[in-house]
């Protein structure tokens, strides 16, 4: 036993000293911040900009254009203009001149209204480089609702009657759990999903690799003749793969504690950034669903890494290992195609088979659970599917392991593994 | 004493050939023993069944008073040094040999501390904190070396210990191999380098083609097969002595080294019979003496070809 603690401690201490785990450990928060964030820090708005507007319709849109764009906006996210208003039409001279300013970068840009505004709906925004979306969708409201306005008008209309007639209608989408009414809408459930699924498939296929390599290094070098000449091959395994299990539970810790920080930070950071309402709630689970998914993922990592290790004990090289541990990842991979009919429908008949598969469970039970509360039963018979299918999976890749880690020459065939199988 | 290792009949088949055909031997405690054999004879192949690496079909394998396939704290007992040299290429060198000396039971402090003493006595001390991957293959050969013998086995079994390394590098290893002997270690090796065997080994057994040829104490080995053959020297070799040394009925071969003479008797010719006809020259002899065989010379005689070993026709395939 002493001697699996050995290895274990070995496997957990050369995994974290490397670079690669540091990297890791820094670089998923950092993504996950960059995508949040970043675009938002990008587009946050708040700027002036000078516009020119060339009106050239006959009803002198460009008035109530000017006067919708130069309006105070309603809050400081929102561009400020200062709009230049020039009636049409436009010929070569002004051309020329608006040009020449926009070059000086005396303006920012111009907005041709033609004539045919009205009746065609298309207007032209000149700029230096490729407009911001944020400029280009306030020239499009200003542009739409002066005329939208010319056209009630003559029709006939009232504008604020219409407004006040084709006023909308929200709709809340209410998650209904065991704890009571959560606010939490389907989009964040779904991303919930979607992120944890992401996860657990990245962490047990990464740290499953790793003890894939590490297992083939042991072989390639003979460092496992000494090794076995020191040890029981099953201490060995069970060392290695705990070893890697740990280190995977400690960098997803350290990413959690690092997201915690981040959220619990970010006010500070950025003053105005606000989180979507309930955008937290779908991942804040209660302490038994969290033992739950904690327990998914062990056991799933247990499964995956005992076939990664008799994968690399069964291969000769680095190359060979990369075209095989494919097939291995493609039932890990099963549950992300069913992304849709296991988050919409947690209940349904490919959402329940796929829980019950001990191979696809471990990525798609999360994700249910994230969608929508189980029946106890269902967790219960995948869980103890998959804790079963576990020390069976483990012995026969403990076989393979045993044998392939000394073997030396060729792969060996399929009809030669079972061979193997019977031998130990 | 008693014996360190005995092998009882012991086979091991593989698909299409026999790589040990029921093999009998038995290294007594405190010796040096060396396992000889061409390439492919079945040295790896016995020394893997020795450890349970590699499981016997046949026979009864006895290490230290155990049989290591069923119980496996003897392991600990052992030290081995594969064929194949490979550490942990990333890891500390210092790690690496505490690693190794942990797995056999050695306690962390008392690892580090023979792990520091045998840097320093290898002349790696400065490379203590280095990884493996930037140590050159020789050194890395000495620091597998440090962690094949760093919880004092009782029992070393050494896979070709000098393939690839420099002559200074096998002086040191030789030396550590009469350390351990003396400090009452036994030591196995295996090797086809025939001049480290003759000086290392007091127990030799060289084997073929998986199957014994012979074994014994060095010394009567070569009693056995030193046949008839003489070292003949003069003072001052005379054209007498020439002469008769160049024509004589009683050599079935003579050759010359300057003023010694090496020669086979003729079969049925007596070493009585020469010596009087040797001292009644006039030329006053120096020296006569029996030749005893070089390791390599029995070797080749008994595994080269044209010998009984190469003759022998294959085991039928299983």
């Amino acid at each position: 036993m002493s001697e699996l603690l050995l290895v274990l401690k070995r496997e957990f201490v050369e995994r974290v000293r490397a670079r690669s785990f540091v990297l890791g450990t820094i670089a998923f928060p950092v993504f996950l911040v960059a995508v949040t964030v970043l675009p938002y820090l990008f587009n946050r708005g708040g700027e002036e900009r000078t516009v020119v507007v060339v009106d050239e319709t006959p009803e002198k849109i460009g008035d109530r254009v000017a006067a919708l764009l130069g309006a105070e906006p309603e809050t400081e996210k929102e561009n400020r203009y200062r709009v230049e208003h020039i009636a049409g039409p436009m010929d070569e001279r002004l051309r020329a001149e608006l040009d020449g300013r926009l070059l000086a970068e005396e303006i920012d840009g111009y907005l041709l209204l033609p004539s045919s505004l009205l009746s065609e709906g298309s207007a032209t925004y000149r700029s230096r480089s490729v407009a911001g979306p944020l400029v280009i969708r306030d020239l499009r409201q200003a542009a739409t609702r002066a005329v939208q306005a010319e056209r009630l008008r003559q029709a006939g209309l009232e504008v604020a009657s219409v407004a006040a007639l084709l006023g909308g209608v929200s709709v809340e989408n209410v998650r209904v759990t065991a704890a009571g009414t959560e606010g939490a809408d389907a989009m964040s459930s779904f991303a919930a999903a979607y992120v944890m699924a992401m996860a657990l498939y990245f962490i047990i296929a990464f740290y499953g690799m790793s003890v894939l390599r590490s297992v083939l290094e042991e072989k390639t070098s003979r460092i496992a003749e000494v090794l076995i000449s020191s040890l029981r091959a099953s201490h060995l395994l069970a060392g290695k793969i705990l070893g890697a299990g740990s280190v995977a539970l400690l960098q997803v810790a350290l990413w959690i504690g690092a997201l915690v920080l981040i959220i619990g930070q970010i006010d500070t950071v950025i003053p105005d950034f606000e989180l979507p309402p309930g955008a937290l709630d779908a991942v804040a689970v209660g302490p038994v669903v969290g033992i739950t998914l904690v327990a998914f993922f062990v056991l799933g990592f247990f499964l995956y890494a005992a076939l990664f290790a008799a994968l690399g004990a069964a291969v000769t090289s680095e190359q060979e290992a990369q075209s095989f541990q494919m097939v291995l990842m493609v039932p890990l991979f099963v549950p992300m195609l069913f992304l849709l009919p296991l988050t919409t429908e947690p209940l349904g008949t490919a959402a329940t088979v796929l829980g019950l598969i001990p191979f696809t469970s471990p990525i798609a039970m999360p994700m249910r659970m994230a969608a929508s509360p189980l029946p106890p039963l269902q967790i219960a018979a995948s869980l103890g599917l998959l804790a079963l299918s576990v020390p069976l999976v483990a012995a026969v890749a403990g076989k393979i392991f045993r044998i392939g880690i000394l073997a030396t020459g060729r792969r060996p065939t399929i009809r030669e593994l079972v061979m193997w199988l019977r031998m130990v | 004493m008693g014996s360190a290792l005995e092998l009882e009949a012991v086979s091991k088949r593989y698909a299409g050939h026999t790589a040990v055909a029921s093999l009998s031997l038995a290294v007594p405690r405190g010796s040096i023993f060396g396992l000889l054999g061409p390439n492919g004879a079945g040295k790896s192949t016995t020394l893997r069944m020795i450890l349970n690496i590699i499981a016997r079909d046949e026979g009864r394998i006895s290490v230290l008073g155990a049989d290591p396939a069923r119980d496996h704290a003897v392991l600990r007992r052992i030290g081995y040094l594969p064929e194949e040299r490979g550490l942990y290429k990333k890891m500390k060198v210092i790690d690496v040999i505490i690693f190794f000396a942990r797995l056999k039971g050695v306690p962390a402090s008392e690892a580090k501390r023979r792990a520091d003493a045998w840097l320093e006595r290898m002349g790696l001390a400065e490379w203590r904190d280095k990884r493996v991957e930037a140590l050159s293959k020789g050194m890395q050969q000495k620091v597998q070396f440090i962690a094949t013998v760093l919880h004092e086995p009782e029992l070393l079994i050494l896979d070709e210990p000098h393939s690839g390394l420099d002559p200074v590098n096998q002086e040191v290893l030789r030396d550590t191999i009469l350390d351990a002997r003396r400090a009452g270690r036994t030591v196995v090796l295996s090797t086809h380098n025939m001049e480290e065997a003759e000086q290392l080994c007091e127990h030799v057994c060289i084997i073929a083609g998986g199957r014994k040829v012979l074994d014994g104490v060095l010394r009567d080995v070569k009693r056995r097969n030193r046949g008839n053959r003489y070292a003949v020297v003069f003072d001052e070799p005379t054209r007498e002595a020439q002469d008769f040394m160049e024509r004589n009925r009683l050599f079935a071969r003579v050759e010359a080294k300057r003023e010694r003479w090496e020669v086979e008797l003729a079969p049925g010719a007596e070493p009585g019979e020469l010596i009087r006809a040797l001292t009644a020259l006039q030329t006053p002899l120096a020296r006569f003496e029996r030749v005893e065989p070089s390791l390599r010379e029995i070797f080749v005689h008994h595994v080269g070809a044209g010998s009984p070993a190469a003759l022998r026709p294959e085991p039928a395939h299983v």
